[in-house]
């Protein structure tokens, strides 16, 4: 019988074996040390091996007893296990879970102030790699103290020391308060002193810079001002350096300085060849052309001016392009879905560029990709893509192929992805080719409700929301499918909903419902007017204006019915919220607001119409209560449109006065 | 007590105060907001023959701050069709920021322009301005007359086979008054002037409705 031979190299070298040799003492450990090392950098399998088999605290035991020892060659065994502990920490999060648990921060932290340089050295090495990771400590500016060692870091020599302040600003660098703290201790001006020094030096001021002034105007201010020499100028310079990695920062940096300050990029040049780099370093094919798409996407996203450069540049084309052949960087793909996304969201002729392009199927295919962060992406394609009233009136959004996928992901296990199909949705199903039944059919409006019902107010906005556009001029037979889905149970208790948001896309949803067919304003009465006396409780609490304006609203719509629908329209007016209050209809009347204000004259138009038997009553029942005083006073409303209907509503009462006609 | 109801919204030329153009641009007016409803006629006589065909029309979309909004106009008594032929249209509003009352394009030279726009009485008083800069240093944030431009994009029932052409566009003239619409529709290789006369439709005779979608 044949027997396995296990040669003699492989069983010397099994991790296990390893891992025990690291305990061996003098030459012998190091040279475990230094093998230990080799076999896990840039392997990504075998760390997690080691890892798995508790390398990394009998590293960190190695580190820490070197530490106190001062015989042998005790600067290459803490050299060694710096070296170990920073490529376990490189690129693997678990990697550097299992440092951080190990206890190696603290130890490595003392040996920056080693008196040996190669362990300085080693040790910031391996901190950097620390600070690369999300999972890193958050660094504490609050004292003075640890600001001082921050500065202490920068103002070093070392490139990895002055790398590692950079790196710790980066990561851990977030509000206000820190970044004016940081800038005002003179790191805003040492970052910028980097920028000439070397590649790595470079990159990580870069980095450190855009954090350090985001978000943040008056560290902005500091950064484009004179106190900070030419460093607008510097980092414009880098976008054209020969490294790649340095063109995305330098951008990276400049798009941040943008956000906040528009003016400080002077003119359309500079913001067009931002966009044209970032469109060239999508060719990289390695990290830098993954974070080139969303770096792009943060530039353009939230600027009609930068889309409409993007336009000139070609860049729908160029990203459709990419997105063919990026299928299988999850990244990549990501980050070009965002930019497609950003891209589109304003204007019309970009997303005509996308819609015809072959890749909109693409889109429509990532909504059934198996990662969460491409279906939300793909949702937020066609959430920009179906702001275009064009397409929507062609009904080019309300096919099977597109409703069905977005349906499906309203049951997501993801709430983000959940969030990001009811943005798409909403738009989608205002549709005005009248293909509304498409998405009930497809089992949508039952998902709305429950989502309506949702614990999480984002989703139970958004789902109201939806349903909201879809009753929008919906036909009769689809408005009484939805309505018996919804209830007006339901419907009630989203006008009470604590979330003002959602009592105003409810409000706006039943004001759809009642738009149309008289018979459509039945729906408020069902339930012993259980719809109408929620409305009437919510406009005399609110104070929210989106909210009363589009309860007022529903109140003129369900006026714009018959007698008996008029009548419950002028009980609900002529509330008060205590008897010495001013009525609602007088509040709204005198509110800043002129939507609101406008809301509320059109109702008291259709009270007043000449037309309808009762409006002799109606007018001296408003009459009577300051109704029509209050509205001879807006006759020179500074908004015209309120202006006219009060008019109208004038001319209307008039009609009544003496039994004379007045024209 | 009787109120004296006196119309003195006049356009004015807008002064150094004006430079912000938000408040140059015409007023949004409810009648002319998304969903609304307008139904009348279009006016299509030749010389041979006397013919008008019912249009309605309904809008879809308006953004004021970009001078735009679009809808369908459907034309219901179209001879040789067996359906009401439905189109969808794009408009220019003329808000002296975004569009003047120059069309500059679609066959339309300055003279054309002054030529249809004068068809609308309550264009009068915009006249010598108009004239000058096609009425760019107008002030028409107070006038109750909204000028637009109307140019059908494409149809939605039908084909381009349907032997009907959208080729020209149309000088519209809207009261916030009312909610009226007169248009006259330009095509080189058409009949010129043929009118356009709709009305605020309402679906209730009983009242005004208004419904609302919210795009995200």
């Amino acid at each position: 019988m044949p027997s396995s031979a296990i040669p003699s190299s492989w069983s010397y070298n099994r991790p296990e074996h390893l891992i025990s040799r690291l305990r061996s003492a003098g030459e012998a450990r190091i040279k475990a040390l230094r093998e230990l090392k080799n076999q896990i950098i840039g392997n990504r399998t075998k760390k997690l091996t080691y890892i798995k088999l508790g390398a990394v605290p009998f590293v960190v035991e190695i580190l820490c007893s070197a530490a106190f020892d001062i015989s042998g060659d005790v600067n290459t065994v803490l050299v060694q296990s710096c070296a170990v502990l920073g490529s376990f920490a490189c690129g693997v999060d678990a990697g550097v879970k299992a440092v951080l648990e190990a206890g190696a921060f603290q130890h490595l932290m003392l040996l920056i102030s080693h008196r040996n340089e190669k362990v300085v050295d080693a040790a910031a090495r391996a901190l950097r790699m620390i600070y690369q990771s999300k999972l890193a400590p958050k660094y504490d500016f609050v004292h003075t103290k640890n600001i001082e060692f921050i500065l202490s870091l920068l103002n070093r020599t070392n490139e990895n020391v002055t790398g590692l302040g950079a790196s710790i600003i980066t990561q851990s660098c977030r509000t206000k308060m820190e970044q004016r703290a940081l800038s005002d201790a003179g790191a805003l001006k040492k970052l910028v002193s980097l920028l000439r020094g070397s590649l790595s030096q470079r990159d990580a001021s870069l980095e450190s810079l855009a954090s350090l002034i985001k978000d943040n105007p008056v560290v902005i201010s500091k950064f484009v001002g004179p106190e900070s020499g030419r460093a607008l100028s510097a980092v414009t310079e880098l976008t054209k350096d020969r490294y790649p990695r340095t063109r995305l920062l330098a951008c990276m940096c400049l798009i941040v300085v943008n956000s906040s300050s528009p003016t400080s990029l002077q003119g359309a040049g500079i913001k067009m060849k931002l966009i044209t780099i970032l469109l060239e370093l999508m060719d990289d094919p390695g990290e830098v052309g993954d974070e080139a798409g969303f770096a792009l996407s943060s530039f353009i996203s939230e600027s009609e001016d930068l889309q409409k450069l993007a336009f000139e540049a070609n860049v729908a084309d160029k990203l459709c392009d990419h997105l063919q052949n990026c299928l299988l960087q999850i990244r990549r793909y990501q980050g070009i879905l965002l930019a497609l996304a950003g891209l589109s969201s304003k204007l019309e002729c970009c997303r005509s560029k996308i819609f015809t392009h072959k890749a909109f199927n693409l889109m429509i295919d990532a909504l059934n990709h198996e990662r969460s962060e491409i279906r939300v992406a793909a949702c937020l394609c066609l959430k920009s893509l179906s702001r275009s009233v064009q397409h929507l009136s062609a009904g080019h959004f309300m096919t099977e192929i597109i409703i069905v996928p977005l349906i499906q992901l309203l049951c997501d296990t993801s709430t983000s992805v959940q969030v990001a199909a009811l943005g798409a949705i909403s738009n989608i199903v205002v549709d005005f080719a009248m293909h509304k039944s498409v998405f009930i059919k497809c089992g949508g409006v039952k998902q709305l409700v429950q989502l309506s019902k949702s614990m999480d107010s984002t989703i139970r906005v958004n789902a109201v929301w939806a349903l909201r556009n879809l009753l929008f001029l919906v036909d009769q037979t689809c408005k009484e499918g939805i309505f018996s889905e919804l209830t007006a149970t339901t419907l009630s208790s989203l006008i009470c909903d604590p979330k003002t948001s959602v009592q105003e896309q409810a409000l706006g949803l039943v004001r759809n419902l009642v738009d149309g067919p008289v018979d459509s304003i039945e729906y408020i009465f069902l339930e012993d007017r259980l719809l109408l006396h929620a409305i009437g409780r919510r406009l005399l609490s609110s104070s929210n204006t989106e909210v009363l304006i589009q309860g007022m609203y529903v109140l003129c719509n369900v006026a714009s019915g018959n007698e008996f629908h008029k009548e419950a329209v002028m009980h609900q007016l002529l509330m008060q919220a205590d008897p010495d209050a001013l009525s609602i209809v007088v509040k709204f009347l005198q509110n800043n607001d002129s939507q609101l204000r406008i809301a509320a004259v059109w109702a008291l138009v259709n009270l007043t119409s000449p037309s309808s038997p009762g409006a002799f009553g109606r007018v001296v029942r408003l009459r009577n209560a300051g109704v029509v005083q209050q509205l001879k006073t807006m006759v020179t409303d500074p908004c015209l449109d309120v202006k006219l209907r009060v008019r109208t509503a004038l001319v209307q009462s008039m009609t009544f006065d003496d039994g004379v006609v007045m024209v | 007590m009787p109120v004296r109801v006196v119309d003195t919204s006049l356009p004015s030329q807008a002064s150094a105060s004006d430079a912000d153009v938000e408040h140059k641009s015409p007023p949004a007016c409810t009648l002319l907001g998304v969903g609304q409803a307008f139904s009348g006629t279009q006016n299509v006589s030749s010389p041979q023959k006397d013919e008008a065909w019912r249009v309605n029309v309904r809008i879809q979309g308006f953004d004021l701050e970009h001078g735009y909004l679009c809808g369908t106009m459907e034309a219901l008594n179209v001879p040789m069709a067996d359906t009401p032929v439905v189109t969808f249209w794009e408009g220019e509003i003329v808000d002296t920021k975004n569009y003047t009352f120059f069309t500059n394009k679609w066959k339309a030279t300055s003279e054309v322009d002054i030529q249809h726009w004068t068809k609308f009485p309550s264009f009068s008083p915009l006249l010598d301005q108009v004239e000058v800069d096609g009425g760019k240093s107008l002030n028409l944030s107070n006038y109750p007359y909204i000028f637009m431009r109307w140019k059908e994009q494409y149809f939605v029932n039908v084909g381009t086979d349907c032997g009907l052409t959208i080729a020209g566009f149309y000088y519209v003239c809207f009261s916030c008054t009312d909610g009226s619409v007169n248009g006259f529709y330009y095509d080189p290789n058409s009949s010129p002037f043929q009118k356009l006369e709709l009305q605020s439709a309402q679906e209730k005779d009983t009242g005004f409705s208004f419904s609302s979608y919210a795009l995200q």
